[in-house]
């Protein structure tokens, strides 16, 4: 699986750098490092009240840190089967 | 673009207690004219008469000398026109006159300041003095052969002083000053970093209570560098071709900031943008990769960081520590900008990012248009020639 976050203008000042350490933390917690390619992304084009977070092809917007675990369970273990 | 040119860089502490510099540099390059005279004056005792000794002085011998009038008509002219102080009876101001000719000589002249020192390939170089008597003051004349790398640095005596009585018996000596300038030599550093470089040092022995007015003029003899930066994407799609023609074609380094910026340039180039996840500076987006640009980062947020940097270098130069060394995309521009370049083409692109209209954002339209500008005008001020081309 590859996981970009967005890291443009907006996604930063909305907390792309949180979501990037909360993603790598995940991904190590969860063992995943080996099963999933982490990178960044200039901006996705969905620019919105949060982070954009490319899994695959889908781009999942508003990504926050107090919905990223539910936005992590849905996009990345429970495709995995996990 | 390959000649010769001259950075120039100065600044100055002024003594404990005083808002006034008894120290005064003035630069002069006429226009269609390839000689720059910058002078160093220190006033004789220090503030409010001190300055404008010094000021005078200056600005009398910029001006003449400029007009191509003698040196000993400029001395003859400053004794008669300083006002006398009454204290000590004598109308007095130290100067120090470097004049780079057609940028291939440099013709130092010296009365009573630290005699300039020269680094050439980073070590300190004797160059010969011929002795004059001018309206009964002593004066050192020199002519020198300008080679790239070469590094003049003119000081007024507060450098020399500095420490005396505190963390050195008698100061440093003009050695002691040539010593640490060979040490601390980058062959990057830009003029106004070697002279903020030597006044932190003077004022560190001083233990930021400096004695005296103490001041560093520094200059630096380089080739010329172009490096063009582009930004945003066009207002009408149609002139995106042109615009990536242009920049594209420019000789030098290329910079490209925004993240729709560098995917339209990624697309003229047929390549891909690769986004590096490293957040080296948590406040500063990471930068990206495109075969074939030197350097590509996101927009609003770094530009504004180096702008915070062009600022400050104008000012003491003391976030020169932050973007000297680091990796972030901010530090990658300052240094491009501030150090490398010495042409700077800015390629402006005004398409409205609906996306980033939001009153809660600091990244709007006009905010970056006003970041252009600023910054444009900081380089201008650091002697760069700056051109901006809207699309």
């Amino acid at each position: 699986m590859n996981i970009s976050v967005c890291v443009g203008s907006s996604c930063h000042l909305r907390g792309s750098y949180n979501i990037i350490e909360l993603m790598k933390s995940n991904l190590a917690r969860y063992g995943l490092t080996d099963r999933v390619n982490l990178g960044a992304a200039f901006c996705l084009g969905k620019c919105t009240e949060g982070v954009s977070i490319r899994f695959d092809d889908e781009i999942v917007s508003g990504v926050s840190t107090d919905n990223f675990d539910q936005v992590f369970r849905q996009h990345v273990l429970e495709p995995l089967g996990l | 673009m390959t000649e010769l040119c001259t950075d120039i860089g100065y600044y100055s502490l002024n003594k404990k207690g005083e808002q006034l510099c008894g120290d005064h540099i003035d630069v002069i390059e006429p226009d269609g004219d390839n000689t720059i005279t910058a002078v160093l004056a220190d006033g004789l005792g220090s503030g409010v008469k001190a300055c404008i000794l010094s000021t005078l002085t200056s600005k009398i011998i910029s001006t003449l000398m400029a007009n191509n009038i003698s040196i000993e008509e400029c001395v003859e002219t400053i004794a008669a026109t300083l006002p006398v102080c009454s204290v000590r009876g004598v109308a007095y101001s130290t100067f120090t006159i470097l004049r780079i000719v057609d940028n291939r000589e440099a013709e130092i002249i010296q009365f009573d300041n630290p005699h300039v020192i020269l680094l050439r390939g980073g070590k300190h170089l004797d160059y010969p003095e011929e002795e004059r008597i001018i309206g009964g003051k002593k004066i050192y004349r020199s002519r020198v052969a300008l080679q790239e790398g070469d590094i003049f640095l003119a000081m007024s005596d507060g450098v020399i002083h500095a420490g005396v009585g505190m963390t050195l018996n008698f100061g440093w000596l003009r050695e002691n000053v040539i010593d640490f300038l060979e040490l601390m030599y980058d062959p990057d550093f830009t003029a106004k970093t070697y002279s903020t470089i030597l006044l932190n040092e003077c004022n560190r022995l001083y233990e930021g209570m400096p004695g005296d007015d103490t001041t560093v003029l520094a200059v630096k003899v380089r080739r010329r560098q172009p490096v063009s930066l582009m930004i945003g994407p066009p207002r009408n799609p149609d002139d995106l071709r042109e615009m990536h023609e242009r920049f594209f074609g420019e000789e030098g380094r290329h910079i490209v900031c925004g993240g729709t910026t560098s995917k339209l340039a990624a697309e003229y180039l047929g390549k891909t943008v690769e986004t590096c996840m490293d957040y080296l500076d948590p406040e500063i987006p990471p930068i990206a990769t495109i075969d074939g640009v030197d350097l590509v980062t996101e927009g609003v947020i770094t530009f504004s960081r180096v702008l915070e940097y062009a600022q400050n270098y104008l000012e003491d130069n003391t976030r020169y520590t932050d973007w000297s060394y680091k990796r972030d995309g901010a530090s990658l521009i300052a240094r491009m900008l501030f150090e490398q370049a010495t042409d700077i083409h800015f390629y402006v692109g005004r398409a409205v990012n609906p996306a980033h209209q939001n009153p809660n954002l600091p990244i709007n339209f006009n905010i970056k248009m006003q970041l252009v500008d600023n910054l444009a005008d900081c380089l201008k001020k650091m002697g760069k020639r700056v051109q901006v081309t809207r699309y």
